[in-house]
């Protein structure tokens, strides 16, 4: 809604602004900063309405910053960009963070590589920290729970609207996530939990973000996996490389994700293909570690995606039947 | 449909109207539309079969729509009232409603009427279609809703059954399905929830297939769309039933609702069904209820081996290794499919878990292994992984040296050959550590937990825990509380408890008694505020895990206290630790040993017995038996000896029970045996943990 911000001139011609102007304001603010870190700087966005959407949405700010977030030495301590992302993440403003979060599948990406190294990576580390924050701070510390339904309880969607008597049974109460605990800095044994937090704030926007950040996340995806896409399964020192832990806590968000990538509304057959590889590729290392829950939840999303994809299971039930009398 | 010609030909010269009982050939009629003439054809449609405007309309505008002219169709569409129509069948149903029941004349005029209306309502249908087409989804979905909105006002009760059969049913229910794809195309999320929600909760007598589509096709966007939808309505809730909350709890009511209606034999099955579901409940790590999903699912929807690995992996998802290894013995019996390989990867695993199915898994491994390379060669290295775990629990039952060390270097062995086909596995290196410390050979030990904990960059607690236990089985104390303390700056306050425990641990073992209490209050204090915490959320399971570790920190203390010969202390503790615990083979085992301290020899005696009867392997209290006995004269050596050799069986590593096991063989005059035992005991001695290594996996 930011985006809606009247430009200056606008306002100086007589409207006032007050209301949006903070908005504008913030999101111009973090433009210029950005210029000065970017080598190449669109001439379109200093001079653009909508900061933040634009911000956003650019793919040569996109590329631009992709690519720094990639190099080898980012996430030190004195990354500029690490401290842009920082500070425009606390904004507060809504806009300004989803472009913070926009770029969360390559900072993740890069960062749980990189941290199985042991490498310090402060700069990192602050922007996931500072997400993660908002989030403890937004669920109040609060697990987030779903109770599982259970057809013996009526329901909205039950065919006889009559309360069954027999209601006795509890609901399952499931844990998605476990209470959060404020960190002020990455534990080693916390990072899979922040980084699943952060993926999950990721996840509830999603479709906001541009399929370029979805096609990162899958890519990086098949990397953490550690396994070839191909059914050959010769594993190259290529695919080992990044290979991470993948603990509950991030697999849970990846699959959502990934599920989302596969199977939204909108279509981008780019999309869907890059989530079908990474779908695979967890399965398989589903697999590999015998984990019964992911080979479930991957397994599934590889057999639908196959499905999805056999012409035969897009039957059209809305299409008249074709006759040739046509009658009243 | 009904028409006489026979069904499939679909030669477009065949085409013809029917209207009236006159039939009429299309030709004409297209010659006409194709040079654009729309009012002569529609003329010609009106002389020829007796028709009105909005009927010869209507129809030409299906001609044009089969004929995939979408553009044609609505042009000619764009005449039709829709308005005039339901004003029409408004009224004709008010007059059928003054005629009373029976077949009069007025119900024969508004059956025509019926039809004459269901014509134009499918030609609005069509045009949406048309749209559609063309890529105008909001254009199309607002001309589909106006056919709902129509029959709403025509029907303000609901379709009556007597329409059931009829084309108009039709026409609804395809309106029904198709609005909300339209406004889910065209990106209006919020429209089409409510389209969803108004196709589900509305009466439109829809067929079970067709209802089950829509849900599913709404399940679908909740999984995936990423976009969070509001609550139903108050309105539509009835007090009392169960309302969802978010997303997820709609779509896994919804496919629940769709996996009933297959059960009972109402809707034709569809296995995508299955699979979000399988995909939703696995998120939320609830596969004990996927479990009984599949359990319901009728013979003949899903091959019975598919279903008997599908619910293996739920029950194994939910902890349930028993039922899961049934399923599948079941689907590994020679008639089904014996050589599976993720059946045996999973049956092996399981098996790796249970000292008394060990041998059994060996066997799954083994094939595991052979089929591996036939099939799946990237999973030889887990056959392998596998096979060593399930001997390494082999070996922890072996009733003879030999067999045990052949057992345990043959796990060796495997693990080996696993981790040099898979070094990205750390895993390996965890379980190459944990073989080799049970095996007492601590420097490889040593080498595999440092390189567990590098690979996994410090995540996994057990990795700190293991090689803090490796280090104080090499009497490095200070070094093993160095590592304790780091491991305890990377953890977060609540999952300290275990390292606490073992730093107190570290400091008896250093005689820094002070320090021991101190660290057994904090870690009091923590777990009773994480008790607290944990609130009304809190699980069984939970409120048992932390009366569990409750317990242990008590019982720590007050086996902390009876060495420092605190006795009140130490009775005040054990007291606490009673009242979390009620029979403990270990607070029995300290009260023994707080009577034996104190010179009451029938009641420390009277309290080891207890323990064993409550746990016939604990092999503590053997052993202190077997002591006490020992000086209790000549005539209970024999017993003693027996008692020692039993624990020693169960724990072939235990020092104390050789070294009383020494005296026994001293105090009856074999000297050379008591050397050997004492020998043993004093290398064993200079191995040992402050707690088992297997508190770590």
């Amino acid at each position: 809604m930011a985006d809606r911000t009247p430009s200056p001139e606008k306002a100086a011609g007589g409207k006032p602004h007050i209301k949006w102007g903070d908005a504008y304001s913030k999101g111009r603010t973090a433009v210029e900063s950005l210029s000065t870190i970017l080598r190449y700087f669109p001439p379109r966005l200093s001079s653009s309405e909508t900061p933040a959407m634009d911000l956003l949405q650019d793919p040569d700010i996109a590329t631009q910053i992709s690519a720094l977030l990639r190099r080898p030495d980012s996430g030190a301590v004195n990354d500029n960009l690490c401290a842009w992302l920082y500070d425009t993440f606390h904004s507060s403003e809504p806009q300004l963070q989803l472009v913070v979060l926009r770029f969360l599948p390559i900072i993740a990406g890069v960062y749980l590589t990189r941290a199985a190294l042991n490498k310090p990576l402060p700069g990192f580390e602050s922007v996931l920290l500072a997400i993660y924050a908002h989030e403890t701070a937004a669920r109040n510390g609060q697990a987030v729970t779903v109770s599982i339904p259970d057809l013996s309880h009526a329901s909205i969607y039950h065919e006889s609207k009559m309360p069954t008597k027999n209601a006795s049974t509890e609901l399952h109460l499931a844990v998605i996530t476990a209470s959060l605990e404020p960190h002020g800095t990455v534990r080693s044994t916390r990072r899979a939990k922040i980084v699943g937090v952060a993926l999950e704030l990721y996840y509830s926007k999603i479709s906001q973000f541009p399929v370029g950040s979805k096609l990162d996340f899958c890519d990086f995806c098949k990397i953490w996996s550690g396994q070839n896409s191909h059914d050959n399964h010769e594993k190259s020192t290529e695919a080992r490389r990044g290979r991470i832990n993948l603990a509950w806590e991030l697999l849970q968000p990846i699959m959502r994700i990934l599920g989302h990538c596969l199977f939204r509304p909108e279509k981008s057959d780019e999309l869907f293909q890059a989530a079908f590889v990474a779908c695979r590729c967890l399965n398989s290392r589903a697999q590999h570690d015998t984990n019964a829950k992911a080979m479930l939840a991957t397994g599934s999303l590889v057999k639908l995606a196959e499905m999805a994809k056999n012409p035969a299971s897009n039957v059209d039930y809305t299409e008249i039947a074709m006759s040739n009398e046509i009658s009243v | 449909m009904s028409g006489g010609e026979p069904s499939g030909s679909e030669d477009p010269p065949g085409r013809q109207f029917v209207a009236n009982g006159i039939s009429m050939k299309t030709n004409e009629v297209e010659a006409k539309l194709d040079e654009g003439n729309i009012q002569e054809a529609e003329s010609a449609l009106r002389d020829g079969l007796s028709l009105n405007f909005e009927e010869a309309r209507a129809l030409l505008g299906k001609l044009e729509y089969q004929r995939g002219n979408v553009e044609g169709a609505l042009r000619v569409f764009d005449g039709i009232d829709l308005q005039a129509a339901i004003q029409r069948m408004q009224q004709s149903l008010g007059d059928k409603q003054s005629t009373k029941k029976g077949r009069t004349r007025s119900d024969l005029s508004s059956v025509v009427s019926q039809n004459a209306t269901n014509l134009v309502l499918e030609a609005i249908y069509l045009k949406a279609k048309s749209l559609q087409k063309l890529g105008k989804l909001k254009d199309a979905a607002e001309e589909c809703k106006s056919v709902l909105d129509a029959i709403e006002k025509i029907f303000p009760d609901g379709i009556p059954d007597t329409f059931v059969e009829n084309k108009l049913q039709e026409t609804v229910s395809h309106a029904v399905e198709l609005l909300p794809e339209l406004w889910k195309q065209a990106g209006c999320y919020t429209e089409a929830v409510s389209a969803y929600r108004r196709a589900l909760l509305s009466q439109w007598s829809l067929d079970n297939d067709r209802c089950a589509r829509i849900q599913k096709a709404f399940a679908v966007f909740l999984l995936y769309s990423g976009y969070e939808v509001s609550s139903p309505s108050l309105a539509v809730q009835v007090e009392g039933s169960y309302v969802p909350k978010n997303n997820l709890e709609e779509a896994i009511l919804l496919l629940m609702i769709i996996m009933r209606k297959f059960c009972l034999g109402k809707a034709k099955w569809d296995p995508s069904v299955l699979e979000h579901l399988t995909f939703a409940l696995s998120i939320c790590s609830q596969t004990s209820v996927l479990a009984k999903q599949l359990e319901e699912i009728l013979p003949g929807a899903m091959h019975r081996i598919d279903r008997w690995k599908a619910m293996a992996l739920a029950l194994t998802g939910a902890g349930q290794n028993n039922f899961a290894l049934e399923l599948l013995r079941k689907s590994l019996h020679r008639h089904e499919e014996p050589n599976d390989i993720m059946s045996l990867l999973l049956a092996a695993k399981i098996c790796s878990e249970n000292v008394l199915l060990a041998a059994e898994g060996v066997k799954y491994a083994q094939k595991a292994i052979v089929n591996a390379l036939e099939s799946n060669p990237h999973l030889k290295g887990v056959g392998l992984r596998m096979l060593g775990l399930c001997l390494g629990r082999q070996a922890k039952i072996s009733s003879s040296d030999s067999e045990r060390s052949r057992l345990q270097s043959d796990a060796l062995k495997s693990l080996d050959s696993a981790l040099a086909l898979e070094p990205e596995t750390s895993d390996l290196s965890f379980e190459l550590a944990i073989q080799y410390a049970e095996h007492r050979n601590l420097d490889a030990a040593l080498r595999y937990a440092k390189q567990y904990l590098d690979a996994t960059g410090g995540s996994m607690i057990r990795g700190w825990r293991l090689l803090a236990l490796v280090l104080s089985a090499q009497q490095r104390f200070s070094e093993a509380e160095v590592v304790t303390d780091a491991a305890l700056d990377e953890t977060s306050k609540w999952d300290q408890g275990p390292l606490l425990r073992m730093k107190a641990k570290l400091k008896v073992s250093q005689s820094l008694h002070k320090d021991a209490i101190e660290t057994y209050r904090y870690l009091l204090a923590l777990v009773q505020a994480q008790r607290k915490s944990c609130g009304s959320l809190a699980s069984a399971q939970q409120v048992e895990d932390g009366n569990a570790n409750e317990y242990e920190v008590w019982h720590g203390l007050a086996k902390l206290y009876s060495i420092l010969s605190h006795w009140k202390d130490a009775e005040v503790c054990l007291g606490k630790a009673r009242t979390l615990k009620e029979f403990s083979a270990e607070t029995l085992h300290t009260e023994g040993i707080m009577h034996e301290k104190q010179g009451r020899i029938n009641e420390a005696l009277a309290a080891y017995i207890n323990a064993l009867l409550l746990e016939p392997k604990y092999v503590p209290c053997k052993i202190l038996i077997g002591s006490v006995l020992c000086k209790m004269g000549p005539k209970m050596l024999p017993v003693a000896r027996t008692l020692l050799s039993d624990a020693l069986r169960i724990e072939p590593t235990n020092y104390t029970a050789w070294y009383q096991l020494g005296i026994v063989h001293k105090v009856d005059g074999r000297m050379s045996d008591a050397v050997d035992c004492f020998q043993a005991a004093s290398i064993l001695e200079e191995s040992e943990p402050i707690e088992s290594f297997s508190t770590i996996y």
